[in-house]
């Protein structure tokens, strides 16, 4: 449950952050931002007492100053999810980079940026704008989020009215140590209409992002991310997403090194016949601090919702998953399944999970599982047995574990462009 | 080609002593069966042979060609052409089955300095031997050994020995949990890959899949040593008489 | 019955449960009062009510300052609010914290001193037949099986412990069972060694009430070796009103030791709610083993809520030697509230803990329970089995914690726990904490929510069963697991009471 009153230093924190509002805009996009603002001071910034930062240490998210990172040195070979054709739209340090975009257009999407339509006194975002993150508040509150909403001068907002002939890709850059990157994106699908949204980045010292998106009865997102990697950056990032009648929802994150990393989700399957599926995998050697903190609310009876997290950990390496299935009473004929594994490759790394389940209607298939350990020594042995030496042979079972997640990709191009990632990641760092 | 030498095992685990001085060799060419009752160590040798975990050597020799066996990964030991067809193959969520088999395949062929197979000839040479095997294209797609019958992780086992083409073949209780039709299948690929060159340790419980693979030479384990050895009569007497007398005539 | 066995109907529902299900009547049937003279302190809650249960106990003063330190900690402390159960403000100055029977006022030396209305209460209480007898004398009872089991019995009521059995036979074998408030005059060098080094008076806030106000409970002591003769059990039974019942267990299993112990609870039926704080200490020392089973079956309230017990318990063992083992088994089918984790810290290497429970919660019953495995020993190992039935209007939570520290090498848990949903108002809910900090251990969580299967129910139906009696049935089945691990009387005892507590869920 969201705090009623915020601790005083929350409170102030919040307050301090919240001088750096952005003046002016239309009345539509004022009105979104007071609430935010309300919203956050009730609440306050998160500190270490709040239940769902027990497991992660907020300071960096909600320190006044971005900690210093240095852009990253090392990229893969091709750039993310060029095999897939996407319309490119650049942010650089959180400011777009026009000259590095192609030009905002593609049939059955209406492109725009936040920053153009702020001045405007009416947009169809206004439905839209702060308004997922806000139901999105309970049960777990996301402050960094309501601060976001506050705060977030740019972003996309994209309204699609068709199948959109190729996938948006929004690539995000970083180019300064201390850039501190505050972006909010609306997707709105009309009904029937589909998209496929590809991120990369993180792109700034710290990113405190939002994306909303409403998909319409019959309409279909995807969304595949990827963070990473052997980047500095601090990120916090958030999936809102109203999901209609027989819509689907299915996102896909890879996140690769980073010092610290908070994935959070709120999905609400709100009409009967709708399907969510999140998946994650996430990879850390050292330093790395990875969380995903999710909730799949069923509101309407008949939905499906998926949950698969896997996190590969070592030297020291920590993995945090809090995931919630949550079905309100009417939702009946809820299937709900949701797995966290993680596997520890040496003594140093740890994992910290809280599973959930709240349920209030009883015709529901609902199920979680969760375990940890290290790679299994008999299926090490038999691969062994047959010859694959060792270091390959951890290498597969990795890849095994992981597999689970990325068969969640729906598209082959962009499952195969992970899975190519996701063995360089292992090469690397095996052994 | 095998030669163990006076072996002492015990377990890792609070030191029972398992193997108690066993000595064989077997020839390219040979098929030799070890039959014994169960907790006679014949599982043990298996395992001590491939590299598990678990075991320790106090005593004694192993070798393939004259390369200490005893001393290598278990993955070297494959590479050197030592193959273990288990008695409980090991399921692998995650991995598929022909991924599992290609990199083996690979992994082993440049420990040997050889060039790595390409998809395409692999592709073909998995076919051909899954064909003989009735394994279908779908057993070949899913993970390993997972959701498999008794019988067909047999049949794998008995696929990946046709693929990885070993010198020396350990077949620990291949027969157990197989219905006659499926032991049919199993020997008949044992059966296929016996040449000259190629030698063949079966270990069994009962006599009856030595009626589809004639053994040349049988040996009878008990606690730990190999107790009797003889000719394929001696598995027959074995199927008659039972264990309890030639063990009495033993001690 | 064959046939049904040989059907989709879960498994483990024999014809005992049937028979004993058919034989239900009436609702929550330990309702009644007893007749007796109860002696109360003042009502409220301060120093002097603390001094004066002291005083009446005839602590030293150890005790006394023990206490007065838990009170004075507990005013500062703030009730937990983290559960999933809601209740009105509990007014902490309108209960009774102290109740004893008049006839007790001197302690009774034998049973026979003790009143016989007071007996005649347990007789009533039905539910531990042979226990009942063994109190009334009866050794050896008839029906018992030919290797009879006796039961040690320490009866509770309100708050103090009106007698123990075979007390004698106990002694000859070394085993101390006794009233805690006889435990700290007879055996105060024991008693202070160990209470509170499991549960310290700081822990919770109704742990640190319980400090203060504690007024009776039951003590063990096992010695090194002994394997205690019999199995022990204590009844508590709340019967004044306005009462609260705050009674401390402590049982300490030396090295070597092994004991069972059985805890059953009633309170009679109220519109006024009643609360209860009780903490449970155990220790086991090194290759110690102890069996703590619990059927609780306090008052609930009615279908509408009024009434019952709000029942927070703060129950923990500390696997304090290598090789010791810990197996807690609760059945919750009573009050209105629970909030109870009964929990291990497994301290010695190779120790181990168990948690089987079952909680069902029915009408507008709430239970928020569940247990800590707290691993910090090396090759720990841990097993967390939960069956929670939600009926009516109830919410039912299973809360746990599985905690793996960096020194806890080579430890396992594996945790299943399961709900069962019946009718569209109820709620179920899990949440689980997994905390693992080292890679050589391996911890496993699963976790299910499911309605009652209609076509079990359907079956056990055209077989000419009540719908409540296929219900229970099919309940019973989806319990065994947990049923399995309660000794023989206790399992008999819990099946009907699954059944009992369910009545009026479906329809």
């Amino acid at each position: 449950m969201a705090r009623p009153d915020a601790r005083p230093d929350a409170r102030h924190a919040a307050e301090s952050r919240l001088a750096a509002a952005p003046a002016g805009g239309g009345a539509w996009l004022r009105a979104a931002r007071e609430a935010a603002r309300e919203r956050l001071l009730a609440m306050g910034l998160p500190g270490r007492r709040d239940e769902y930062w027990r497991y992660t240490d907020p300071a960096d998210l909600t320190s006044a100053e971005a900690p210093a990172a240095a852009p990253p040195r090392a990229a893969d070979g091709a750039e993310p999810f060029a095999a897939a054709e996407p319309l490119r739209l650049v942010f650089v340090d959180g400011l777009f980079d026009p000259a590095a975009s192609d030009p905002p257009e593609l049939a059955g999407v209406q492109i725009e940026r936040l920053a153009e339509a702020a001045p405007r006194d009416l947009h169809w975002a206004r439905d839209l704008f702060g308004a997922i993150e806000a139901r999105g508040q309970t049960p777990v509150p996301r402050p960094l989020a309501a601060l976001n909403t506050a705060l977030a001068a740019d972003g996309l907002l994209l309204r699609v009215s068709g199948r959109a002939e190729r996938p948006v890709a929004l690539v995000r850059r970083q180019a300064a140590e201390g850039s501190d990157v505050m972006l909010h994106h609306c997707i709105r699908i009309e009904p029937g209409a589909e998209l496929t949204l590809l991120e990369s980045g993180p792109g700034g010292a710290r990113t405190t992002d939002v994306l909303e998106v409403d998909v319409g009865d019959g309409g279909r997102f995807h969304h595949v991310r990827l963070q990473g990697r052997d980047h500095g950056g601090r990120v916090a990032a958030h999936l809102f997403a109203r999901v209609g009648a027989a819509a689907q929802l299915r996102a896909f994150t890879l996140t690769a090194d980073g010092p610290l990393t908070r994935n959070e989700a709120y999905v609400e399957l709100a009409g009967a016949g709708g399907l969510a599926h999140l998946a994650g995998a996430a990879l850390g050697d050292g330093a790395f601090h990875h969380d995903d903190t999710v909730v799949l609310r069923h509101i309407a009876p008949g939905c499906e919702s998926r949950q698969v997290f896997k996190k590969v950990l070592k030297n020291g390496a920590a993995g945090v998953f809090q995931g919630k299935i949550h079905v309100l009473a009417q939702a009946q004929k809820t299937d709900g399944y949701q797995i966290a594994q993680a596997l520890l490759l040496d003594e140093a790394s740890q994992f910290l999970a809280k599973p959930e389940l709240e349920i209030y209607a009883d015709d529901v298939k609902c199920s979680h599982g969760s375990t940890v350990g290290a790679i299994d020594p008999v299926a090490l042995y038999y691969l062994r047995s047959r010859g694959v030496p060792r270091a390959r042979a951890e290498a597969l079972l990795v890849q095994a574990f992981l597999a689970e997640a990325v068969d969640e990709i729906a598209d082959p191009t962009l499952a195969e462009d992970i899975r190519a990632r996701l063995e360089a990641w292992v090469a690397r760092h095996s052994g | 080609m095998l030669e163990i030498r006076n072996l002492h095992v015990e377990l890792e685990d609070g030191g029972t002593p398992i193997l108690k001085g066993v000595n064989l060799a077997v020839k390219g060419g040979e098929v030799h069966a070890i039959m014994g009752p169960n907790g006679s160590g014949k599982s043990t040798l298996s395992y001590v042979l491939s590299g598990r975990d678990g075991y320790v050597v106090t005593q004694g020799s192993a070798t393939l060609d004259g390369a200490d066996l005893l001393a290598m990964a278990p993955e070297e030991r494959a590479a050197a052409g030592l193959f273990l067809a288990f008695q409980y193959p090991v399921e692998i969520p995650g991995v598929g089955n022909m991924t599992f088999l290609r990199t083996a395949l690979n992994a082993q062929r440049k420990a040997r300095g050889e060039a790595e197979v390409s998809a395409a000839d692999f592709l073909k040479l998995v076919r051909a031997k899954a064909k003989a095997l009735a394994i279908d294209a779908e057993m070949l797609r899913r993970p390993v050994n997972v959701g498999f019958s008794g019988g067909e992780k047999k049949r794998n086992e008995i696929l990946q020995m046709a693929v990885l083409e070993p010198k020396l073949c350990i077949l620990d209780e291949t027969d157990s949990g197989l219905d006659v039709d499926a032991m049919k299948l199993v020997a008949d690929g044992v059966n296929a890959l016996r040449d000259a060159g190629r030698g063949f340790v079966v270990i069994t419980h009962y006599q009856r899949l030595l009626d589809h693979i004639r053994p040349d030479i049988v040996h009878i384990m008990a606690d730990g040593r190999i107790v009797r050895t003889g000719g394929p009569e001696l598995a027959l007497e074995v199927e008659s008489n039972g264990y309890a007398g030639i063990l009495a005539e033993v001690a | 019955m064959a046939a049904l066995d040989a059907t989709r109907t879960r498994d483990g529902v024999d014809a005992q449960t049937l028979r004993t299900v058919e034989a239900m009547a009436g609702k929550y049937k330990h309702g009644w009062e007893t007749d007796i003279e109860t002696e109360f302190a003042p009502k409220g809650l301060n120093e002097d009510i603390v001094r004066l249960i002291s005083e009446k106990n005839g602590e030293p003063a150890w005790l006394l300052d023990w206490r007065l330190a838990a009170f004075r900690r507990w005013q500062q402390m703030e009730e937990p609010t983290w559960a999933m159960v809601h209740y009105p403000a509990i007014d902490y100055q309108d209960q009774y914290y102290y109740a004893r029977p008049k006839a007790l006022s001197r302690k009774p030396r034998s049973l026979d001193e003790v009143d016989p209305r007071l007996l005649a209460t347990y007789a009533k209480l039905g539910i531990p037949l042979r226990e009942q007898m063994i109190l009334a004398g009866v050794e050896g009872a008839e029906g018992a099986p030919a290797a009879a089991r006796k039961v040690a019995v320490d009866a509770v009521f309100d708050s103090v412990s009106v007698g123990t059995t075979f007390k004698e036979e106990l002694r000859r074998a070394g085993v101390i069972f006794c009233a805690i408030s006889e435990a700290v005059r007879e055996h105060p060098e024991l008693v202070r060694k160990y209470l509170g080094s499991v549960v310290p008076p700081t822990d919770n806030f109704f742990a640190t009430l319980n400090s203060a106000v504690f007024s009776d409970g039951s003590f063990v002591y096992v010695p090194p070796g002994v394997r205690c003769p019999m199995e022990l059990s204590t009844y508590f039974r709340i019967n004044a009103e306005n009462t609260g019942q705050f009674e401390r267990t402590l049982i300490v299993a030396d090295r070597g030791a092994y004991v069972s112990y059985l805890e059953g609870c009633t309170a009679p039926r109220r519109d006024t709610h009643q609360l209860h704080a009780a903490v449970v200490e155990i220790v086991a020392l090194d290759d110690a083993e102890v069996k703590y089973a619990t059927v609780q079956n306090w008052y609930p309230g009615d279908e509408e809520g009024r009434g019952g017990i709000y029942n927070f318990v703060t129950k923990r063992a500390d696997c304090r030697g290598a090789r010791s083992k810990v197996m807690w088994t609760q059945v919750e089918t009573g009050s209105a509230i629970t909030w109870k984790y009964p929990s291990c810290i497994l301290r010695g290497d190779d120790s181990q803990g168990e948690f089987y429970s079952i909680a069902i919660a029915n009408n507008a019953q709430q239970a928020d329970t569940g247990t800590k495995m707290i691993h910090l020993g090396r090759n720990t190992r841990s097993r967390i089995v939960s069956k929670g039935i939600s009926a009516g209007r109830a919410q039912n939570t299973y809360r746990g914690l599985v905690s793996v520290h960096p020194r806890a090498a080579g430890s396992r848990n594996y945790t299943q726990c399961d709900s069962l949903l019946i009718g569209n108002r109820c709620g179920a809910h899990t949440v689980p904490y997994i905390e693992v900090r080292n890679s050589s251990s391996r911890v496993e969580h699963e976790a299910t929510t499911s309605k009652v299967d209609e076509d079990q129910l359907f079956y056990c139906r055209s077989r000419g069963m009540s719908e409540e009696e296929a219900v229970a049935l099919v309940v019973n089945g989806f319990c065994r697991e947990v049923l399995q691990a309660l000794p023989m009387e206790f399992a008999m005892e819990a099946q009907s009471l699954v059944a009992i507590s369910l009545e009026g869920s479906v329809g």
